[in-house]
């Protein structure tokens, strides 16, 4: 099948006879390889759940970081190369900055995702005559930012194509499929925040393949008044032992 | 910054009914720093004839001196009061007599006529080219805060009581748009039988 | 040493400099208020340059957005710049966001627009009013370089000195002795007599302020231009 691909799948700006842009297809595939990251929204506010590959006991979990803060109101979580999701998370806090400093309000999410998939698909194989930096390959990430602005709480999914889409419920990464399946089945719209966070942590536990516990996951509330809430080790053991019950 | 400028001032004088106002902040700075707030730029140099002298603070003194003193010599040799017009020549006079190094003052003569009981206000500049008056006049470093105070809240036949409480507020608002006049003021009110005088309170900042 | 017999040694000019002025100040005056549920903005319709009159037709409130105007005066062509430049940031904002500026944030936006020219400023008083996210009526004041905030009035441009006080008088109440409580409301109707009473004290005395008063009232309705109020014209 990938014998057929040979010529086209080498340069990031070449479209194949059938229209297809092979690279950021594979760079979309990469995204199935990273860690399970599921987010809910309800008219409550939304929720981010991630789970962490603990490879080795060695390792601290802590520093282990899928959820990240964008603005005071925004967070984001995602699945693939952490290293390219760190540049993709700088460019948007600094083009939520940007417009706090400019028009004195919060950025909509929508326009801060907006800003993320513009520099999503700056990429190119000849950078010469471009002033600054850009990647020579499509970014291997895929991110669920969830905020709240004047339109409610709002949950996006960005992929490497610099595609957006708003969603109530979406799930990334290599238990994707299962996890968008029990979405569906799951959810309404008027769930409260603790029930979102219940499912939440369910379906993370039936994708993933170590034990769910306390220290291999993270979760962040995003609540209406903006204000963005990770929990604590506790809280997670509250969580999961509600759902063992 | 004009050497007029340099230590702060504001005087109004107005017209009512048989009856005229003057009225002055009591600030004496050097530029932007207060040095007293009870400095004298108003002064009464006949019963019902006043003499109001923004600018300057050392030629406020001066001018004040050198006119009492020939007003005084006047009034042995002749035996006889000025009328205010009489006195506002005298004042443009002494100021022209510095055409080429004047005094930094821009005085304003208010009084009523002590026969006719006739107000009289006016003004002049630096060089003493006087200016009558019969609504307001106006001097001092907020002198266009105080041209927009009175133009909208002079209205003619003022009696005295309404006289005192519009030069007031055009005082008052005034200086608190003007950093180098203000803390406080003193109003005078010339009737014909009477001169009524009164110490505003304001902000002293 | 001689120093009295010499006879004057032949002393070369300098070059007299030119400079070219960038600026110049085409007056006018304007003026904004808020009440509870409108604000108002105000202008004469004078445009002049030291002592000759351009125009007598030239109002200084510029529409914004749908329930925004600003109030700008000083050098006229500084004044058409900056509107141009707003009015093409200002679509910008809607396309990119899918909604219209609030009046806060176009403040904020004027505000690092001014400032982004520090060394070489926009010779303009600019005065915007709309209404807030409460519905309340807003006026916020800027400096040529960008210093802003909200206040309830404020005068700006040539006759913006003789305008203030009274305005401070008149409906900040200073100098009255009124409790809080007692003050009237200030209504459209008594914002609109008042307004007209302080630009004919103004038309008397600044020889660049007079001929017609502008007058814009938004309100949740939108923004109505009323009736031109005439002016001295000398």
């Amino acid at each position: 099948m990938f014998l057929t691909r040979s010529e086209y799948d080498r340069g990031v700006n070449t479209f194949s006879p059938e229209g297809r842009l092979f690279q950021v297809e594979y760079a979309i595939e990469a995204i199935k390889l990273g860690s399970t990251a599921l987010g809910i929204r309800t008219d409550q506010g939304v929720v981010l759940a991630v789970e962490k590959r603990v490879t080795s006991c060695l390792m601290e979990p802590s520093s282990l970081e899928k959820i990240t803060q964008l603005d005071g109101h925004v967070a984001c979580a995602f699945s693939g190369l952490t290293a390219d999701a760190r540049m993709l998370v700088d460019k948007a806090r600094i083009e939520s900055q940007n417009h706090w400093f400019a028009y004195n309000e919060p950025m909509k999410v929508e326009s801060i995702t907006q800003a993320i998939s513009n520099l999503a698909l700056k990429f190119s194989e000849d950078n010469e005559d471009d002033d600054e930096m850009s990647m020579s390959r499509p970014f291997g990430v895929a991110l669920l930012v969830a905020g709240v602005d004047k339109d409610g709480a709002r949950l996006y999914h960005l992929d490497p194509s610099g595609t957006y889409i708003h969603f109530d419920a979406k799930a990334i990464g290599s238990g994707s499929e299962g996890a968008q399946t029990s979405l569906q089945e799951i959810y309404k719209g008027d769930l409260s925040m603790d029930q979102i966070t219940v499912h939440a942590l369910q379906i993370l536990k039936q994708v993933m393949e170590d034990k769910l516990n306390s220290v291999n996951v993270e979760v962040v509330q995003v609540q209406l008044d903006g204000v963005c809430k990770r929990l604590t080790q506790e809280q997670l053991q509250t969580y999961i032992e509600e759902i063992s019950k | 910054m004009s050497i007029l400028e340099y230590n702060g001032s504001a005087i109004i004088a107005m017209i009512g009914k048989h009856c005229v106002a003057i009225a002055s902040d009591k600030r004496l700075g050097i530029q932007a720093q207060t040095i007293s707030t009870d400095f004298r730029k108003v002064f009464e140099v006949n019963s019902g004839l006043f003499l109001g002298l923004p600018g300057l603070a050392t030629d406020v003194s001066t001018v004040e001196r050198t006119l009492q003193y020939r007003l005084n010599l006047l009034q042995l040799r002749e035996s006889r009061l000025l009328t205010p017009r009489s006195f506002m020549y005298m004042v443009s006079s002494l100021l022209y007599e510095r055409r080429f190094g004047p005094y930094f003052v821009e005085p304003v003569i208010a009084g009523l006529d002590q026969e006719s009981y006739q107000p009289f206000i006016a003004t002049m500049d630096l060089i003493g080219c006087p200016m009558e008056k019969n609504d307001f006049v106006v001097s001092g470093t907020c002198s266009e805060q105080m041209y927009g105070m009175c133009e909208s809240l002079w209205k003619p036949n003022l009696e005295p009581l309404e006289l005192f409480e519009i030069i007031s507020q055009a005082l008052l608002n005034s200086v608190d748009r003007d950093a180098l006049s203000g803390w406080g003021g003193i109003v005078h009110v010339v009737e014909k039988d009477r001169v009524t005088t009164k110490h505003l309170r304001a902000r002293m900042d | 040493m001689d120093f009295g017999t010499g006879a004057a040694l032949p002393v070369s000019k300098p070059p007299l400099a030119r400079q070219f002025n960038p600026y110049t100040s085409n007056g006018g005056t304007i003026l904004a208020l808020s009440g509870e549920d409108f604000s108002l903005v105000a202008s004469d319709t004078r445009l002049s340059e030291r002592f000759r009159i351009h125009t007598r037709d030239q109002p200084k409130t510029y529409k914004l957005t749908d329930n925004v105007v600003l109030g700008c005066c000083g050098f006229h062509g500084d004044v058409l710049t900056l509107n141009k430049l707003l009015a093409a940031r200002i679509k910008m904002y809607k396309h990119q966001h899918d909604h219209e500026i609030s009046c806060s944030s176009l403040a904020q936006m004027l505000s690092t627009i001014l400032y982004s020219r520090r060394f070489f400023p926009f010779y303009t008083y600019n005065i915007l009013i709309g209404l807030d996210e409460q519905g309340k009526g807003c006026v916020y004041s800027f400096d040529p370089v960008g210093s802003y905030e909200r206040e309830t009035y404020r005068a700006g441009g040539t006759g913006a000195s003789m305008l203030q006080p009274l305005l401070d008088n008149q409906i900040g109440f200073k100098h009255q002795n009124i409790p809080e409580q007692d003050r009237p409301e200030l209504t459209a109707d008594r914002a609109i007599a008042l307004v007209r009473d302080v630009f004919i004290g103004a038309a008397e005395r600044d020889i660049n302020t007079g001929d017609g008063l502008h007058m814009q009232l938004v309100t949740k309705d939108g923004i109505k231009t009323l009736d031109r109020f005439p002016l001295r014209k000398d």
